[in-house]
């Protein structure tokens, strides 16, 4: 997604402060030397200073749009931002959303969220769970040739086999 | 490979072992692979979360992968490796015959093998120790009325039996006291009156034999091994045999039908467990009456005595392969005067680790007292008999199969083997069982090992070929290992002989040329080779002749090869720089063939500085034009720390044969000195010369 286009010999640090990755194919160019922007792409030129606006701009580049998803527990309703759903799960032909210590109900079809979420790093690892990638803490292959996943929040989650060149493909294997 | 195809059993699980290894690992770098895409995923995402079980996940995972390899490595260590199984030298209490089945059903089901070392077909007889009878005729040839003819003393300066250690002496066929020279041939031990002060070597003549019955089926058979004799004792030793004989009869009909005849019937007798050790004493000071008669059930190992104690070593095998085996009847018993004691099972010890296949008993005698101790020991016999004068050491081959042998089938060696020395205190006619040590490879003879100051000196070879490795090892009083020096001498090279003299070892190897090797053992933890000589042919035995040279016997001739018999005196008053002061080879090319005895029996050789002679016995066999040829005699020659060598005589005792033939009936084994006098001994008579001419015989005797 991103270049940075610094010397050589301030690049890693300042890499390591933009807390940056870079990638073959990108979209935006990071550079403090104007002389470096590419035409054809998003340039960002900065000065060192600005590296922790810089920071909270590529953030906010990353996240993107918001959106959020509406549920209901016993609570009443809920309207929450999508990054903060571990898993999407089908249960008894009803979706629940599940968050790290409640879920909510959620009236939207899983393959209508899947849709919503497609450009939010939500992957689809079964027939009726939609899983967070970010919440995702380890995998473990499974001698079945699934892989078991361990959220963040401490729960395990299943990959099956049909989904697995997907999930695979969704961590840019 | 070959190895896997036998054991199709352990190619399984060694296949198994592999692919699980290899599952493992590719699931590890699936797992690797994965969470650092995931990794690298969620800092695109700009989320910063570091995978916490990341590491300890891996380190699990390799466990688990490695633990089958592990296991098999523990598996096939603990199968294949024989240390497993070695002896500890820690004493078992034993209580009961039981106990003794148990710790043999234990050690061969830890052996996992049929172990049985004496397999040869072992047949009971009732060998209870009896009375004792009067089983030998004595004839007293010469006997004076009153006594007066053999009143006179013999001489002080004679020659005693060639021992190994100062004050340790050794049995031996053929003795002097100074005045009686006492031979033993076959069944008969003969006292000839030999040297009196008052005549001198004219008094040479026979003044009683003692003739043993060994008769197959006369009831007892005494076959005498040897004797000792001291200022107030005779001692003779020898094996008793109780044959079992059987009358059979004759089909009818045949010519000499229904006629019955006694027959010897059984033909094993070696191996029959009759044998009894019997210890005649005779009172010199009553004209050699019987004084004492000792009987101990087992085989003989060995004996020493060290001034009026005898110590004698037996060994009795126990039968377990025979299902109703009666350990009772093997245990250890002895009988003084008839009077008999057995030992009980408190009394036995086991040697942890060894193999319970014999009862090995160490008696201490005092003769004057006829005091036995006993030390009864289950555990492994030994081959050789080391003695200092404060203890015993037995030494002895410890085989050991590899755990597990009969699950596992191994193309090579299925068993390898150390030397187990057993040591027992000795003092005043006591025995006391000390410890057992472990060294590798095996010993050559009692000359291999030696005990200074405290410590315990031995040489062994093990291996063959190219894998031969010598040792000296320095044990201490525990017989734990202190020193080791390894890989004497060349590729291929054995042992040959070796004799320890103070703080120096000597040595030879041996496989085309003879290194002798000097060894400084002033620092018993740090040995040293000081010197090395080589030269052709080789040494099999060494005596020190004072303390600047020393005697080496064995084989070697004029060519540098090794046919011939050759006496060498090295000089090892330098000890880094040894030299050959003086050497005789007499090579067979021009013997026909030419032996000694000497190069195997160190008793057979009289060495003596003071009067400056060495002699041995020499036999040749000539091949001729005239046929074949045989002569047997004791060499002589005169030494000379100076000089060297100068040839003394060749005293053979064929010319008094009534014909040439029977001069092939005489052999002469041994000589003797008492005073200026020298005695040569064959299996016919007893010859007198002086020491300064050997050659001239000044009287004989007939032993027959």
């Amino acid at each position: 997604m991103f270049k940075l286009k610094v010397s050589k010999s301030e690049h890693k640090i300042i890499k390591d402060r933009l807390n940056l990755v870079e990638t073959i194919s990108y979209d935006y160019i990071l550079t403090d030397d104007k002389e470096l922007v590419e035409d054809d792409k998003i340039n960002i030129v900065f000065n060192s200073s600005e590296i922790t606006r810089v920071t909270k701009l590529l953030d906010l580049i990353v996240r993107g749009e918001e959106i959020h998803i509406i549920g209901n527990n016993e609570f009443g309703q809920k309207n929450v931002e999508s990054r903060n759903f571990y898993y999407f799960i089908v249960e008894n032909e009803d979706v629940y959303g599940v968050l790290s210590n409640t879920r909510l109900l959620i009236k939207t079809k899983l393959y209508e969220i899947e849709e919503l979420l497609k450009h939010k790093d939500f992957i689809r690892i079964s027939k009726y769970c939609l899983v967070n990638i970010g919440k995702i803490d380890y995998i473990k292959p499974a001698l079945n040739s699934k892989l078991n996943l361990l959220l963040k929040n401490s729960e395990h989650l299943e990959v099956n086999r049909g989904y697995l060149k997907d999930f695979k493909k969704a961590l840019e294997i | 490979m070959l190895f896997l195809l036998n054991n199709p059993g352990i190619a399984f699980i060694l296949l198994v072992v592999i692919g699980f290894t290899v599952l493992m690992g590719a699931k590890i770098f699936e797992e690797i692979k994965l969470n650092s895409a995931l990794s690298l995923k969620q800092r695109q995402m700009r989320i910063s979360t570091p995978l916490k079980s990341f590491k300890t996940r891996i380190a699990l995972m390799s466990s688990a992968a490695l633990a089958p390899v592990v296991a098999v490595v523990i598996v096939a260590t603990i199968a294949l490796s024989p240390q497993a199984s070695l002896p500890t030298g820690d004493l078992v209490a034993v209580n009961s015959a039981n106990d003794i089945m148990d710790i043999y059903t234990t050690f061969q089901e830890r052996m996992g093998s049929n172990y049985d070392t004496f397999g040869w077909g072992l047949r009971t007889f009732d060998g209870t120790v009896g009375a004792p009878e009067a089983n030998f005729d004595t004839s007293n040839v010469l006997t004076s009325d009153d006594g007066t003819e053999n009143a006179d003393s013999g001489s002080d300066d004679y020659s005693g039996t060639n021992n190994q250690v100062v004050g340790v002496e050794e049995m031996d066929n053929v003795l002097t006291d100074g005045k009686y020279i006492y031979t033993m041939y076959q069944n008969k031990v003969q006292i000839s009156l030999a040297y009196t002060t008052v005549d001198g070597p004219d008094v040479l003549s026979l003044y009683k034999t003692f003739t043993f019955s060994n008769e197959m089926c006369s009831g007892e058979q005494f076959y005498p091994m040897g004797m000792y004799v001291d200022d107030d004792y005779l001692v003779i030793i020898g094996n008793q045999y109780n044959f079992e004989c059987k009358d059979y009869e004759t089909e009818p009909g045949d010519d000499e039908g229904g006629e019955t005849e006694p027959s010897y019937i059984e033909p094993y007798y070696w191996h029959q467990n009759s044998s009894h050790i019997k210890v005649l004493v005779f009172d010199k000071n009553n004209d050699f009456e019987l004084q004492d008669e000792y009987l101990m059930n087992g085989y003989f190992t060995g004996t020493r005595k060290i001034e009026n104690n005898l110590y004698i070593v037996t060994n009795n095998y126990i039968p377990f392969y025979d299902e109703d085996v009666d350990i009772d009847y093997y245990l250890s018993e002895y009988s003084v005067n008839g009077q008999v004691t057995k030992a009980t099972y408190e009394d036995v010890v086991y040697i942890e680790g060894s193999n319970p296949n014999s009862f090995t008993t160490f008696y201490g005698i005092d003769l004057d007292t006829t005091q036995v101790d006993m030390e009864t020991i289950l555990g492994d016999s030994g081959y050789n008999l080391y003695v200092s004068n404060e203890n015993i050491y037995l030494v002895g081959s410890v085989y050991y199969f590899w755990p597990m042998v009969d699950y596992v089938e191994v193309e090579e060696p299925v068993y390898e083997s150390k030397t187990a020395i057993m040591k027992v205190a000795i003092d005043d006619g006591e025995v006391e069982y000390k410890g057992t040590g472990m060294v590798s490879g095996y010993t050559l003879n009692q000359f291999s090992i030696d005990e200074y100051n405290g410590y315990l000196r031995i040489t062994t070879t093990s291996g063959w070929g190219e894998e031969t490795n010598n040792r000296l090892y320095v044990l201490d009083e525990n017989l734990v290992v202190v020193a080791l020096l390894e890989n004497l001498g060349k590729p291929n090279e054995q042992i040959k002989s070796t004799r320890f003299v103070g703080d120096y070892a000597y040595l030879v190897t041996f496989e085309q040329t003879d290194p002798f090797y000097v060894i400084n053992l002033t620092d018993p933890t740090d040995p040293v080779i000081e010197g090395e000589l080589e030269i052709p042919g080789f040494s099999t035995y060494l005596q020190p002749l004072g303390e600047d040279f020393m005697l080496g016997i064995g084989f070697g001739d004029n060519s540098g090869g090794t046919q011939g018999l050759k006496i060498s005196i090295y000089d090892i008053s330098d000890k880094s720089n040894p030299f050959v002061f003086d050497e005789i080879i007499f090579d067979y090319s021009e013997f026909g063939w030419a032996n000694s005895t000497v190069t195997y029996n160190h008793k057979d050789l009289l060495v003596s500085l003071s009067k400056g002679i060495i002699a041995l016995p020499f036999t040749t066999y000539n091949f001729g034009d005239s046929g074949y040829s045989y002569t047997s005699g004791i060499l002589v020659y005169n030494i000379d720390l100076v000089t060297g060598f100068t040839f003394n005589g060749y005293v053979t005792h064929a010319a008094d044969s009534a014909d040439a033939e029977s001069a092939y009936d005489v052999y002469v084994y041994k000589s003797k000195f008492i005073d200026d006098y020298f005695y040569t001994i064959s299996n016919k008579y007893i010859k007198v010369s002086t020491i300064e001419d050997t050659q001239t015989i000044l009287d004989s005797i007939d032993l027959n």
